[in-house]
């Protein structure tokens, strides 16, 4: 079906459209009904306030404290369970132990374990990694574990035939043909690590850094402009994270993209 | 390689569920002869081929591959065969020149070497320029040929075929016949080959084995003594449609027979 020229304009502009015609409303509602700036303050000052945290390096700081964090905390979570998870799929034993810790571990919300990891490791950087990493471990472990036992049956009896021995099998099939299930692990355990790091910098946060404590200090003074500069800059670092995952995805495994069978 | 099978038998799963895929199945296929299994769905056609090709253990009955002449020489099974699959089960994640060169890299053939051999082949089957792409990149008929060459590399004696061009449109089906044609023509390598198209097992085959609804059971050979080299012409012979006549009415009582059973099994109680 051959659409018109301005249907076509008009599909690729209307979401930046209804971007600016929020932001135009509610910059117009604040100021034409006069609401005050701590319940909701208008884009124009969120923006300013944005420019002045950024000017003085506040924004970077958190924010590049909050990162580093995150990534700590992902790969730590990334090398245990991608580890795990295919010693429990290659191995019956060690499936049989680890299964019976995940059952009991995993309904578990993390969150939960905030008292203990604080008694434990203090409120400091490890505390944070650990909660983050701990919760990030079950979903890359699971979609290890399930992409190496999934791996397609035909594939292995074809790798057999062809001469590959039960090692080269595992490396050379098996492995490969759970990447893509270990890829949607890897994106699961990073949108929950980004949630974790950021809750525990908001509940005990001795280091006093990072987004999450950025948050909660201008929520409690009641400065909502930082607070939305804050939520904004975090929403557009979520965005940036999982796009760029994806894109690394495609890098790693570009079949997955062509898989057609 | 001469591959003689002898009362080989498949039950696949347990007692009360059990299915008898294949029941005394047995037969002499003879080295550098082109053999095809013919037989309704479900009949163990391909089963019988996995088991010849070592992937799978039969049940009971025995399977033994020797050079011909040289029946004290048994071989170990699979060593000597190699697989061209219904799904052809190419690795998605392998281009073209490293699905082909996998069985040399796995024999711990040098990249130089493998590479240079599975370039050769990729241009006698028609895939020169191709060597860099996914397999999920390629039409049907390219596939199969990636996975034709991927067990012709192999340079093993017996080519074992599951229904290879089922998935074929017509066109793309008549010109990877020919290929295959003439590459027996040129190696005379021992094929079974399993189809459920009559048209296909007389076009190819030296012999095509008639087999009888589950369970699994030689039901004729019939020998097929067109002249070689074989060409699409000869489907317009009068031999030909009296083969053609033959196989039909035999393949015709096993498929009513099979669908029979498959009626019984939808409308039986679990």
């Amino acid at each position: 079906m051959k659409r018109s020229g301005t249907a076509k304009f008009l599909e690729n502009a209307l979401p930046s459209l209804s971007v600016v015609a929020v932001l135009v409303a509610w910059e117009l509602v604040v100021r034409w009904r006069g609401i005050a700036p701590i319940f909701l303050p208008a884009p124009s000052s969120i923006a300013l306030y944005l420019w002045r945290m950024i000017a003085d390096g506040t924004m970077e700081y958190n924010l590049g404290v909050t990162l580093i964090r995150i990534f700590v905390g992902f790969a730590l979570a990334a090398v245990t369970g991608i580890a795990l998870g295919l010693l429990m799929g290659m191995s019956r034993i060690v499936y049989r132990i680890a299964d019976v810790w995940i059952a009991a571990l995993y309904p578990l919300p993390k969150i939960s374990l905030i008292p203990l990891l604080l008694i434990w490791l203090g409120s400091g950087e490890a505390y944070r990694i650990v909660i983050s990493a701990v919760t990030a471990f079950f979903p890359i472990v699971m979609s290890t574990y399930s992409g190496i036992r999934q791996a397609d049956r035909g594939l292995i009896k074809a790798a057999q035939d062809l001469g590959a021995s039960t090692r080269q099998i595992q490396f050379k099939v098996v492995i490969p043909a759970a990447m893509p299930s270990i890829l949607s692990g890897l994106q699961l355990g990073m949108g929950v690590t980004i949630i974790l790091i950021v809750a525990a910098e908001m509940i005990g946060g001795s280091s006093q850094s990072g987004m999450g404590y950025l948050l909660i200090s201008a929520g409690q003074v009641l400065e909502t402009e930082k607070v939305f500069a804050a939520l904004l800059v975090l929403a557009v670092m979520g965005a940036v994270i999982m796009k760029l995952q994806q894109w690394i995805d495609r890098k790693i495994a570009p079949w997955i993209a062509h898989d057609n069978r | 390689m001469d591959v003689i099978v002898d009362g080989v038998t498949q039950i696949w799963g347990e007692d009360p569920t059990q299915v008898v895929a294949l029941d005394r199945f047995s037969h002499h296929f003879r080295s550098g002869r082109f053999s095809c299994l013919l037989g309704p769905s479900g009949c163990g056609k391909s089963t019988l081929i996995q088991i010849v090709g070592g992937l799978e253990p039969a049940t009971h009955g025995t399977v033994r591959v020797h050079a011909p002449g040289r029946a004290d020489d048994v071989r170990r099974l699979g060593d000597d065969s190699v697989m061209v699959w219904q799904n052809l089960n190419l690795f998605p994640w392998r281009n073209v020149i490293d699905n082909v060169a996998f069985g040399l890299e796995m024999r711990g053939v040098n990249r130089a070497e493998r590479y240079a051999r599975a370039t050769a082949l990729l241009g006698s089957v028609g895939l020169r320029g191709f060597e860099r792409h996914l397999p999920g990149q390629l039409s049907g008929g390219m596939r199969q040929r990636v996975a034709l060459a991927r067990a012709l590399i192999m340079e093993r004696s017996i080519l074992l075929m599951d229904e290879p061009f089922a998935a074929l449109d017509a066109q793309t089906k008549i010109v990877m016949q020919e290929e295959l044609l003439k590459i027996f023509d040129r190696t005379h390598k021992t094929v079974l080959f399993v189809t459920h198209a009559i048209e296909e097992a007389i076009l190819l085959g030296d012999e095509v084995v008639v087999m009888t609804a589950r369970p699994g059971r030689i039901k004729e050979v019939i020998p097929i003594e067109l002249p070689r080299p074989r060409s699409l012409d000869m489907i317009n012979s009068h031999e030909f449609g009296a083969l053609f006549d033959r196989t039909f009415h035999l393949i015709r009582e096993e498929v009513s027979a099979a669908m029979a059973q498959q009626d019984a099994m939808v409308s039986s109680p679990a």
